[in-house]
């Protein structure tokens, strides 16, 4: 047994660069956009300018005049293109027929009312241009508190309370919680609406083969399975003469985990016309009619012991849907009462849902969907009950987290919470900023007039969606493993990566399992005619359900490998190590590349092997993962102009094991600056009209580099059980932690004046506003 | 200067002006600002009328750039006294009023709407203003 | 974001700009407005006429205690040209509030100025230097001042058929402190508030004082109440303090989404105490 084993360089854990990032900033990588056919038409969409009206005539006329214009479809011309699903059921949900294009009434701004078709995309817009479309205008409602008040316009006339479902969960016994209670906090807390704004809007490439009686569709999304069978089933055609091709996506943030009415559209028009149909998404048509995301009302109350133990929490919940469901429109609210509890130990809880129909865009998944909301909520509510009791925001948390002893640890709502060491994160950020001195800086600036906050937020995830029992439309995922015969080896996973990187962590995850160098994994994903039927990539989910699913192909491959180096070796007793075949008495080796030859050859096979290697798997998790961390952002603001500026940013995330810490970072950072654009920034106002005002880059404030801290970002490692990689998932976890940090560091910082509370974006005026009147 | 057709004719970019209905008027304008420019086609009508005092005047239009309505009250009242020597009779004109847009302008114009539509209303009154007395 | 159908010419000398403009077209300078326009279709012109060519017009000269600035010298030239810095720091200083990079990289002096964007820089700076402005024709040109070349919003002296030439603005004795204080709308760039301020020192008091203000209102504008104010002071924080307040004195303050009137005025008065506090650090 004394054998050698070179082993190769493990590459899992390390800084590596990413194997996508060349193509990507070089300007080579193939977006939809890119695409280009040989008698490509271009497509552009009417659009209402109205958030409520009644369509009296659509005169296409002048438009279908124009030399070059192909064809003009309007709300008549689609009726046999089935509505768009919507994937979330509900008790009582009440489900708007939605087309592909407007009928009789639109209902918001931007909402889709005629295509036109041209063999340009000038003489398409022109065409669009002359499309006259007469309106009877109706009044709209924008405001989703103002749509649930009497008299209120319905958003659908059939529905006049404008309520599309109410949802109750409770836990525990509230009422007992709540008599008994030394304290009872109660707060209004708006999460606004926000645009998701990818730096690649929305695109399609449609392709319909007239002989094949096949549909190629090449669409900017997170979701190409799903889209498959979704288009499929809308257009009546057989799902397997459906392509859907999901080539580089610039970006989604959650707003391409849906199914669009342009992507059924182009697809039909496409099939009527025999031409390849190109749409591009302007950055207008953007912010209009992708999907928005937030828009929650909540209503707030915690009730705890004098000594800071939380007993109950309620919420009640107002969502603002939109329109119409997109895919998860109404399940999204769900999700922030399944997010509830965060990461303290209350078991009683009880929440109340109402979705709410307004004239705007539908909102929908964006990054964190339903549990940003939520953990901003209970972060806030923590601070202001610490407030009241006048107890460190710190003390108190750890004082309710759920303790290390209690895993898994059984939620008011449901959830089995995996594995956690909350207080870690926490204790780690608060060292790294030195708390007690911070604390004393504080009291010092405070003496000398100065506003300076200290903001604290801990947060817990509901990541790695998900067992399938708990997610609309299954939530395993899949990979197949290929051995070329040369030796080179290619991954095929169900995910659909779109700036995390999986390319480059999957590669890892092979060299790995595999012991062959990265530059010989090609990893494919996005193409239904390549890679077998795969959930996709949303959810903090792709690394920790398809890298368990890569893993296990790994295995049964690497089962199969060992066979044909047995026999090879004409030994019983192999193992597979640093990319060789070893026989374990005489230490002779069989490469990788030796055995794939040899499989593929196949002059000798092993007993009861057929020849070649590949290997699928598909890995249904057990359970969701609980990622948690800390953040602490320290403000200071000025008290002339209302100004925030932020002086330290720590980021402390726990998503289990690390794959690659580079990636991890990026996340975080990505994620922070998302969060930070909520709490300062980014917010889509919609007029009592409805129109969208912040309907640009002119009025809607992104986060830009030069606006952001720079974040310390940390970790502690507590690698979770539910699947083999210890991986947790880091997508949402940087935008979940980052709000609630804020928002409680400007609240600390003007705690001396009375402030409890502040909805977001925390402008500069209503700062500003704050100070003027409590100084008055 | 209370003449519905007078005051319409002030509308900068006022086009042309045909009688539709009692107090109500369809009207072609032409805004160019910068380097914006757009034909709108619309209504004018008059409501509220409350002569001489004040009455309510409601533009809207609608063209490739969007729509807008604004509506502003009317207020008349004269200062000022014949009998002094150089003194005059003025008419003064105060106005309360609401501006709101939709479309493409609403998207992009956040910023300007209220600086353009001060500038329209100025506008407006400078050529009210020199128009000959009424008296 | 697919603009209309539109002719484009790229003439190389000034002449011919002129001749073209003359016949309809449109003048494009560093088009980092009126592109945007034309793509959203709010700006539908038949003709362009991009300068972008025409090296004439590109320069910083100084000439008669006077720096003459191109109308197409860009953002950045006028943030980095050694002669602007030295001799006219307020107008270099103001150039680098300007958007972003990439739009002073692009844009340009004439054409933002031609614009008369109600919330634009240079203005600010203009109105506190009194520059004159050189306007041409095919057939004439003329000089008008900043204050009255700036009418109201987007809107100027220019009449059909004229263009920016250059701005002239003086040669600062090295006396002179001058400061521009910003407060930007994060969104677009363009300023909330933006004021430039110009002081002289003589005997201890303060002897000239400009103060110019852009983004309050409907034009950019010189506080005259406060420079009054302000001159013959020794500058105390009082006396800046009380100057500053007649800033905003008389202006019908622009309100929308980013900032209201009331708090537009609010920032006016703080910025211009900060400007004037840090222009008087800068007089010798």
């Amino acid at each position: 047994m004394a054998t050698t084993i070179t082993k190769t360089e493990t590459v899992i854990g390390k800084r590596i660069r990413r194997k996508e990032d060349p193509r990507l900033i070089t300007g080579t990588a193939t977006y939809v956009e890119d695409i280009q056919m040989p008698g490509m038409h271009y497509a552009v969409v009417v659009r209402s300018p109205h958030a409520a009206a009644k369509i009296k005539s659509i005169d296409t006329s002048a438009a279908a005049a124009i030399p070059g214009v192909a064809l003009i479809l309007t709300g008549k011309d689609i009726q046999k293109v089935a509505a768009l699903p919507c994937g979330a059921s509900l008790p009582g949900l009440r489900v708007p027929d939605h087309k592909v294009l407007a009928q009789d009434r639109v209902y918001y701004v931007g909402h889709a009312v005629a295509v036109v078709v041209a063999t340009d995309r000038y003489v398409a817009k022109d065409a669009a241009e002359a499309v006259e479309v007469e309106y009877d205008v109706q009044q709209a409602v924008a405001d989703p508190e103002k749509a649930l008040a009497p008299g209120a316009p319905a958003v659908h006339p059939q529905w006049p309370d404008n309520t599309a479902f109410t949802f109750h969960q409770e836990g525990g016994d509230i009422e007992k919680a709540f008599t008994e209670a030394d304290i009872i906090v109660k707060e209004r807390i708006v999460s606004q609406r926000l645009v998701p704004s990818p730096m690649e809007t929305r695109g399609v490439v449609a392709l319909w083969h007239a002989a094949e009686k096949s549909l190629t569709l090449y669409t900017s999304t997170q979701v190409p399975h799903m889209v498959r069978s979704l288009i499929a089933q809308m257009l009546g055609l057989d799902e397997n003469r459906v392509r859907v091709v999901a080539p580089e996506v610039g970006g989604a943030f959650g707003c391409k985990l849906n199914l669009y009415a342009e992507e059924a559209l182009m697809s039909f028009v496409a099939m009527k016309l025999g031409k390849p149909i190109k749409w591009i998404e302007t950055r207008r048509e953007n912010f209009l009619t992708t999907i928005h995301g937030r828009g929650h009302v909540d209503y707030y109350e915690l009730s705890a012991k004098k000594d800071g133990t939380i007993t109950g929490i309620k919420v009640k919940i107002i969502q603002d849907l939109g329109a119409y469901h997109q895919l998860l429109t109404p399940a999204i609210p769900t999700l922030s009462v399944l997010m509830l509890p965060g990461l303290y130990r209350a078991k009683t809880m009880c929440a109340d849902i109402v979705g709410v129909f307004t004239n705007c865009v539908p909102t929908d998944a964006y990054r964190g969907a339903g549990r940003p909301e939520a953990t901003h909520g209970i972060e806030r509510m923590v601070d202001i009950l610490a407030a009241e009791l006048k107890m460190d925001p710190a003390e108190i948390r750890l004082k309710n987290f759920i303790r290390n002893d209690e895993f898994p640890f059984p939620t008011a709502t449901g959830l089995i919470y995996d594995t956690g060491d909350y207080a870690a994160p926490l204790r780690k950020a608060l060292e790294i900023v030195d708390y007690p001195k911070l604390r004393q800086q504080q009291t010092e600036a405070r003496a000398q007039g100065k506003f300076m906050g200290i903001g604290i937020s801990t947060y817990g995830e509901i990541c790695a969606f998900g067992p399938s029992p708990a997610t609309p439309a299954g939530g395993w995922e899949s990979a197949t493993v290929k051995i070329e015969p040369s030796g080179t080896v290619t991954v095929m996973t169900g995910v659909s990566p779109h700036g995390q990187g999986e390319e480059t962590t999957f590669s890892q995850i092979t060299a790995d399992e595999l012991g062959v160098p990265m530059d010989d994994i090609l990893v494919q994903h996005g193409d239904t005619s390549i890679v077998q039927y795969g959930i996709g990539t949303f959810g903090s989910r792709a690394t920790a359900v398809g890298g368990p699913a890569l893993y296990f192909a790994i295995q049964e491959l690497k089962t199969k490998i060992k066979k044909f180096g047995a026999m090879l070796l004409e030994s019983e007793e192999v193992s597979y190590t640093g990319g060789k075949c070893v026989c374990n008495k005489t230490g002779n080796s069989v490469s990788l590349k030796e055995i794939a030859g040899a499989a593929y050859r196949a002059m000798k096979l092993p007993p009861n092997t057929e020849p070649g290697l590949v290997a699928t798997y598909f890995w249904e998790p057990p359970n969701f993962t609980f990622p948690f961390g800390a953040h602490v952002m320290v403000t200071e603001i000025d008290p002339e102009t209302g100004a925030i500026a932020i002086k330290r940013y720590v980021a402390i995330d726990d998503c289990g094991n690390i794959l690659n810490p580079l990636i991890v970072d990026g996340q975080v950072h990505g994620g922070v600056a998302q969060g930070l654009g909520q709490a300062l920034w980014e917010q889509a106002v919609y007029d009592d009209n409805g129109q969208l005002v912040t309907g640009e880059f002119m009025d809607y404030t992104m986060p830009r580099a030069h606006m952001m801290p720079w974040i310390e970002s940390g970790h502690t490692i507590t690698p979770t059980p539910v699947n083999p990689l210890g991986v947790k998932g880091v997508g949402e976890a940087g935008t979940i932690g980052a709000s609630p940090a804020a928002v409680n560091s400007v609240v600390d910082a003007l705690s001396t004046l009375g402030v409890r509370h502040i909805d977001m974006p925390m402008t500069p005026e209503k700062i500003w506003k704050l100070i003027n009147a409590r100084k008055a | 200067m209370q003449d519905p057709v007078v005051l319409a004719a002030c509308m900068p970019g006022c086009e042309s002006l045909d009688l539709i209905g009692k107090d109500e008027y369809r009207m072609k304008m032409k805004m160019a600002m910068a380097s914006l420019s757009g034909a709108f086609d619309g209504k004018v009508s008059i409501t509220e009328q409350n002569p001489p005092n004040s009455f309510r005047l409601i533009v809207e239009g609608s063209g490739k750039l969007g729509f807008m309505k604004g509506e502003g009250l009317l207020h008349f009242s004269a200062s000022g006294d014949g009998n002094t020597p150089g003194g005059d009779v003025h008419s003064n004109v105060a106005y309360e009023g609401d501006v709101q847009v939709g479309g493409t302008i609403a998207a992009v114009g956040q910023r300007l709407i209220d600086a353009t539509a001060k500038m329209m209303i100025k506008k407006f009154f400078e050529k009210l203003a020199s128009l000959p007395a009424a008296s | 974001m697919i603009p209309q159908q539109f002719e484009y010419s790229a003439p190389k000398s000034l002449d011919e700009a002129l001749s073209l403009m003359a016949d309809g077209g449109k003048l494009l300078s560093g088009g980092m407005s009126l592109i945007p326009m034309m793509k959203l279709r709010l700006a539908a012109p038949d003709r362009l006429v991009d300068l972008g060519r025409i090296k004439e017009l590109s320069y910083v000269r100084e000439q008669g205690g006077a720096l003459h600035i191109g109308a197409m010298t860009t953002h950045h030239d006028v943030e980095t040209a050694p002669s602007v810095r030295a001799k006219c720091p307020l107008l270099a200083e103001t150039a680098g509030f300007i958007g972003d990079v990439q739009v002073r990289n692009m844009g340009t002096m004439g054409g933002s100025v031609a614009h008369n964007d109600p919330s634009a820089d240079y203005p600010a700076a203009l109105q506190a230097l009194e520059a004159k402005i050189l306007l041409k024709s095919a057939t004439s040109e003329r000089v008008v001042t900043a204050d009255d070349f700036f009418v109201d919003t987007f809107t100027t002296a220019l009449e059909p058929g004229e263009m920016v030439r250059e701005v002239i603005v003086p040669v600062e004795d090295s006396s002179t402190g001058t400061n521009y204080q910003k407060v930007l709308q994060p969104a677009s760039g363009f300023a909330i508030v933006g004021i430039a301020v110009r002081l002289r020192k003589a005997g201890g008091k303060i002897a000239m004082a400009r103060i110019g203000v852009t983004g309050l209102s409907n034009r950019a504008y010189r506080a005259t109440a406060a420079e009054k104010a302000l001159e013959g002071t020794s500058g105390s924080d009082a006396e800046i303090q009380a100057a500053s307040a007649l800033v905003i004195q008389g202006i019908d303050a622009n309100s929308d989404l980013h900032a209201s009137a009331d708090y537009r005025k609010h920032l006016a008065t703080v910025y211009a105490f900060r400007a004037i506090k840090a222009a008087l650090g800068r007089t010798a």
